[in-house]
């Protein structure tokens, strides 16, 4: 079984040619970061500048008894220490950040400094600033603080139980859905067997390289600047709410971001940096350490998924229900959100006429959980491809064939009713990838190779309801240079590469005379989060609209030069021409020849400029608005989705457990490559970080207490731990984003950790149902399936 | 707790800085303003930190201040610049290797450290001298690809044959041409 | 940041020798890779550390007479590409390959590894199936003793306050079949899980089994090399030691495994190892 899958045939494709769009150029910021030249938030700093350290809740849960903090006060060196008392009635996160037209709070605002209750270790209690950093570690040292412990649940199920303590009023339930359709009660009555599994993720730390940083001073206009590494700019607006000033008065200036992955979506070290040059006068540098970026910033959403799923004998899906709980951590964040993306994803990338998904999220005294690539889609998809895997196993059919069964299709709907539109190449995806990984792997006595694969959808773009919004201003120097104002932020994707790209093509100039200007609440157009997968197809819009403007003036004035139609005129590599002048491959030496009738756009732009012809433009871009979903939970909620798939083969060592990654390939329709060679780097790095959630990854707590708090315990995966992953892109040209992008961001994610569970389990003829995928558990699996095969036997 | 002057060489720069005792080398490199040596973990775990301390590839976070007084330090600044960027560097450019650039000086440096002792190193040499840097965006594919490339250019720049286990590996179209050779001497020295 | 602490940075031996009297709480800093992590993480506390970096006596890897001497400074990555330690030593070299990450190799010794006394030491168990001996040295005189009787418990050594561990000293006089494995839970910077170091001695067939991470120290299990005896390994008695050597384990359930699993595995290993060497044993590749 899975074995020599030949690839679905593709339909024919009309993408043209591109001069420079989807080649694998070398992006804007390559170089300043290969020559260490890039300045993170951490590598700047101003004259009188004080060093900010952050006194953090040693316990999960305790009443403040006693916080006195007279001596560090009275430190030499010491320019300000702030309580929950300095800062009383200041919020973390309260509105859905970014470019929203509604407000969609979540509902429950965590305190910038906890006032007497502590909910989570790490939960920040008072903020010092100092000289030096040295004086502000004995600072936090000189703290006096009594601690009463207070009763405390680690577990959302336990949360939920009548009598368990109380973090979020009433009950600790922070959001629930249910969603359905058809008859479920019917459609399992049809079934020929019912295959039911639960399935759980556990809590999964970001592991950016680069820890939270930022430095905060005011500038000569009375504006607090913020220069931070953030996947938010519109913070501003928080930061304003928190500190008590106008949203004019915070200016957010975003770093390049070194890893966000959805952990730097949250507020981190703002409103301390803004309070605290807020109240000092004089610049501040917070930056946190690793055992703090763990700790105090967010986490993946553990959850327990359970499928309860009829099936006919050919594996088409006749009802499914299926129930999910999460754990929110100590404060909401963006919960309700997490939780919808993974109820409205629930039951996967299938046609399901019969379906009810019940989720829930409660709080508990560890970590706040919030954004990670993938959003509650990600840990849906590993229950519902392996309960896939499963049907196939419960009817002995091939798994590829359950899927074929299932699938969705373009015009399909999904468990929410929302009709896909785009190209939705799952069986095409999934025949790849397998057939990518070749002949298989032989077994030895003691290592049992297996096959896995799973299948995903993934959506981009942001939910529809929050009105979303993007800008872009894109404009061309005298000397036919290109500048782009975007509020992106860039987190190393190649966000702000994509945009130069996108307005290179259109205005004809090649990538290395693009600059960009980015990330800046003051100074660049805002374009909201990055997140959600949502950049290239938001903010690459909003370029396209404004670089086409400007293409169109410079067109129309180059057609008026040669006396020709605008229709007949292109911009390439630095001019413009006409076009019936030249077909061959050469086209950018016979431009600099004669036999082109072309301009070069630095004289173009002159021409422009001296006649008041606009050489630039401001566009925005809106996402389709939506209203929300029924009663029943049915209704559109984002713009589009992504499609692909991934295949892996492993070989389980049956006495120790130990897995190995023998081979992993993926395959995702990406509608358009903006930049192949970016493309292919996401794919392979989401895919890998999915591969560390299968294999290793596990932020652990024992009663609230961090059991992993640094490098050394919370592993990922290194250089020698996993070959790498085949790349295959697809392109069916039929997103909603630039050119037909679609985004990969997060799908790239998606399928990998549920497809090495899947190949774990045909390894070994036994189903690990939690992840990591530990030795240890492998075992367990193997012995508990030994057992079975005795008892029948 | 004491005081004394130290005498850093960092990238050919002389550095006489005063330094506590407890002080680790990789504060006082970002003190002196070489803020391309990245904190990540201060434990040795991530090789975000790593410089070339008399030619040998190491954590600087681990590395006291005073032990290195005396000593040659190359960061990644040290090997090339935005106007002439070192090989390495331009292939780390050139290859998809660099998303976030976080870990890339790091790796820049664990690089050179391999290729000045293996000119021609095969996939599996490249992930174990890397095993030490941490990347959580690349997957580390595109890295491997950025250290075969610098090897065939600086190889094709010193003329040396290539070998029956070197590739092309992955090269990626419209980079910006090769830059200067590699001209960094190694120090020698003792005690650091 | 690190706690406040004094560094002296001895220029030779002796010195350092007269330091550790002088200022008796001194802790010597050799590679630094596990003490100054303890140190910024406040696991521990010193006023002053001893800097052997520049003892220039403690870095040298030499034959002398029948023995291959290895200093206790001598750095992983030295001691992974010593000539002298491939061809007389070459489980160590093995070890040295799985030790950490490159980066940390460079800085890591052999002496602080087995200093430092971390039950999961990676030197150790190679070092013990070769019957090493450790040197101890003050501004007293020197003595020497088998590594087996240097590890007291976990962090915890017979070294006196007073004392260096300047050199590990390996007989070359045999050339023993050897096997070692270790599991970790990723292949690189892995702490050690379970770790089975295997020598047979080509005088009597007898057998060295040491193992790592299962007990407060890294441990011979002797009861398991009692069960093999002389000459010919069997089957049988192949199975019985590696039995015997899960019996002999005493490991902790931590954040990296269960002390079950851990039972389990030695057995697994240390079977695995002893037929590896059975059949002549591992080559240890360039």
């Amino acid at each position: 079984m899975l074995e020599n899958v030949q690839p679905k045939p593709l339909p024919e494709v009309d993408l043209p040619p591109l001069h420079q769009l989807g080649k694998p150029l070398r992006r804007v910021d390559a170089l300043g970061k290969a020559v260490g030249a890039t300045e993170y938030a951490a590598d700047f700093s101003l004259p009188g500048m004080l060093h900010a350290k952050v006194l953090r809740s040693p316990v999960p849960s305790a009443r403040i008894a006693r916080l006195d903090v007279s001596k560090a006060r009275a430190l030499p060196g010491v320019a300000c220490v702030l309580t929950g008392e300095d800062v009383r009635g200041a919020k973390l996160n309260t509105d859905m950040p970014g470019q929203t037209g509604r407000a969609a709070r979540t509902g429950s605002d965590a305190p910038v400094l906890a006032l007497d209750i502590v909910r989570y270790v790490g939960e920040p209690i008072a903020l010092v600033a100092a000289e030096t950093l040295s004086i502000a570690e004995r600072a936090l040292e000189a703290i006096e603080i009594d601690f009463e412990e207070r009763p405390a649940v680690f577990d959302p199920h336990e949360a939920m139980k009548p009598g368990a303590p109380i973090l979020f009023e009433p009950d600790n339930v922070v959001a629930r859905y249910t969603i359905q359709k058809g008859d479920v009660d019917a459609g399992m009555d049809e079934a020929e067997t019912i295959v039911e599994n639960t399935f759980t993720v556990p809590f999964i730390e970001h592991a950016y390289l680069e820890p939270d940083a930022g430095v905060a001073w005011t500038d000569e206009q009375g504006v607090i600047n913020i220069r931070v590494c953030t996947q938010v700019v519109e913070h501003f607006r928080t930061v304003a709410r928190a500190v008590g000033v106008p949203q004019n008065k915070i200016r957010v200036r975003g770093t390049m971001v070194g890893g966000g992955f959805g952990s730097k979506e949250d507020v981190t070290v703002e409103i301390f940096l803004a309070f605290l040059t807020q109240k000092t006068g004089r610049p501040v540098k917070l930056v946190y350490t690793r055992e703090e970026a763990f700790a105090a910033t967010s986490k993946r959403h553990p959850f327990s998924i359970t499928h309860r799923t009829g099936v006919a004998k050919d594996g088409r899906i006749t009802a499914s229900h299926i129930s999910l709980v999460a754990d929110s951590g100590a404060y909401p964040y963006l919960t309700p959100y997490v939780l919808l993306y993974a109820t409205a994803t629930a039951a996967g990338p299938y046609k399901i006429d019969n379906l009810r998904v019940d989720s829930v999220a409660a709080a508990t005294n560890q970590t706040f959980t919030s954004a990670f690539r993938g959003f509650g889609a990600a840990q849906a998809a590993v229950a519902y491809e392996q309960q896939m895997d499963e049907i196939a196993k419960a009817l002995d059919l091939d798994p590829l064939a359950v899927r074929r069964a299932n699938y969705l299709t373009t015009g399909d709907a999904t468990g929410t009713g929302q009709t896909v539109k785009s190209a939705a190449w799952l069986e095409e995806t999934a025949t790849r990838a397998l057939h990518a990984l070749g002949e298989r792997t032989s077994d030895t006595a003691t290592r049992k190779v297996g096959r896995g694969f799973a299948s995903y959808m993934q959506s981009y773009g942001r939910i529809m309801w929050f009105h979303d919004t993007s800008r872009a201003w894109v404009g061309v120097e005298q000397d036919g240079s290109g500048v782009i104002r975007c509020g992106v932020p860039d987190i190393g994707a190649g966000q702000s590469n994509s945009l130069c790209q996108i307005a290179a093509e259109i205005l004809g100039i090649p990538l290395h005379r693009m600059t960009v200007y980015a990330t800046d609440s003051a100074l660049t157009p805002l374009a909201g989060t990055s997140t959600a997968t949502r950049q290239l197809y938001m903010s690459g819009n909003a370029v396209c609209r404004a670089a086409q403007t400007v293409r169109e003036n410079l067109v129309n004035r180059a057609a008026v030069a040669f006396g020709v139609t605008p229709d007949v005129i292109d911009l390439a590599h630095g001019f413009a021409f006409v076009k019936a002048d030249y077909s061959g491959p050469e086209l950018e030496a016979a431009l600099s020849g004669d036999g082109v009738r072309s301009i070069e756009l630095a004289a173009l732009a002159k021409l422009c400029a001296g006649e008041g012809i606009a050489l630039s433009e401001l566009a925005q871009f809106n996402a389709p608005f939506v209203d929300g979903l029924d009663e029943n939970g049915q209704g559109d909620i984002w713009p589009d989705f992504t499609f692909g798939a991934q295949a892996v083969e492993v070989a389980v060592d049956t006495q120790t457990g130990q897995i190995e990654l023998l081979k992993s390939a993926a395959c995702h329709d990406i509608g358009r490559a903006i930049n192949r060679s970016a493309v292919h780097g996401q794919i392979a790095g989401g895919s890998h970080q999915g591969l560390g959630y299968a294999l290793m990854e596990d932020f652990r707590f024992r009663d609230g207490f961090i059991e992993t708090p640094s490098f050394a315990e919370y592993l990922i995966p290194t250089t020698v731990d996993l070959p790498a992953t085949k790349v295959i892109i697809l392109e069916s040209g039929t997103g909603i984003g630039p050119f037909g992008a679609k985004g990969i961001g997060e799908p790239s994610l998606t399928p990998a950790a549920p497809a090495v569970a899947n190949a774990v389990a045909d390894a070994i003829g036994a189903r690990v149902h939690d992840l990591p995928l530990t030795p240890e558990r492998v075992l367990d699996a193997l012995d508990r399936a030994a057992e079975k095969k005795e008892k029948r036997a | 707790m004491a005081r004394r002057p130290i005498r850093l060489t960092v990238n050919g720069r002389i550095h006489d800085v005063e330094s506590e005792s407890s002080a680790i080398l990789l504060d006082v490199l970002r003190d002196l303003g070489y803020t391309d040596v990245k904190s990540g973990c201060e434990q040795g775990d991530c090789g975000a930190c790593a410089v070339l301390l008399n030619g040998t590839a190491v954590n600087s976070c681990l590395v006291l201040a005073w032990q290195a007084d005396g000593c040659e330090v190359v960061t990644n600044r040290g090997l090339g610049t935005m106007d002439a960027p070192h090989v390495i560097q331009e292939a780390f450019a050139d290859s998809g290797g660099v998303q976030c650039g976080f870990c890339t000086s790091g790796m820049v440096i664990a690089t050179k450290a391999l290729l000045d002792r293996n000119p021609d190193p095969t996939e599996a040499e490249i992930r174990d001298a890397l095993s030490g840097n941490l990347c959580r965006c690349t997957g580390y594919g595109q890295i491997v690809g950025a250290v075969r490339l610098a090897a065939k250019r600086l190889r094709d720049l010193a003329s040396i044959p290539a070998s029956s286990h070197s590739e092309d590996g992955r090269e990626s179209q419209g980079g910006r041409g090769i830059s200067v050779p590699d001209g960094q001497a190694n120090g020698g020295g003792a005690g650091c | 940041m690190l706690p406040e602490f004094d560094l002296h940075q001895p220029a030779n031996l002796d010195e350092a020798l007269e330091i550790l009297v002088a200022t008796p709480e001194a802790l010597p800093l050799a590679g630094g890779t596990c003490l100054l992590v303890d140190l910024r993480k406040r696991r521990c506390t010193v006023d002053t550390l001893i800097d052997l970096s520049r003892v220039a006596e403690l870095r040298a890897i030499r034959i002398e007479e029948s023995e291959l001497v290895v200093g206790a400074m001598a750095r992983i990555a030295e001691i992974l590409d010593s000539e002298e330690v491939a061809r007389y030593a070459p489980i160590l070299r093995k070890a040295c390959r799985s030790f950490a990450a490159p980066l940390v190799r460079n800085r890591a010794t052999v002496g602080g590894n087995l200093a430092y006394a971390s039950p999961a030491a990676d030197m150790a168990g190679p070092l013990l199936v070769l019957d090493a001996v450790v040197e101890l040295r003050s501004t007293i005189g020197l003595r020497r003793l088998p590594l087996a009787e240097f590890f007291l418990g976990p962090g915890k050594t017979v070294r006196q306050a007073n004392e260096l561990l300047t050199s590990i000293r390996i007989s070359i006089a045999d050339e023993r079949p050897w096997a070692y494995e270790k599991l970790g839970l990723r292949k690189a910077d892995a702490i050690t899980v379970v770790s089975a170091s295997v020598a047979r001695m080509p005088s009597d067939g007898s057998a060295r089994i040491a193992l790592g991470a299962v007990a407060p120290t890294p441990l011979r299990v002797r009861r398991a090399e009692e069960e093999l005896g002389i000459g010919t390994w069997s089957a049988d008695a192949i199975a019985n030691a590696a039995r015997l050597a899960a019996d002999e384990a005493r490991p902790i359930d931590d954040v990296r495994g269960s002390g079950t699993y851990r039972k389990r595995e030695v057995d697994v290993l240390v079977r695995r190892s002893l037929e590896r060497v059975a059949e002549g044993g591992e080559a240890d590749g360039a």
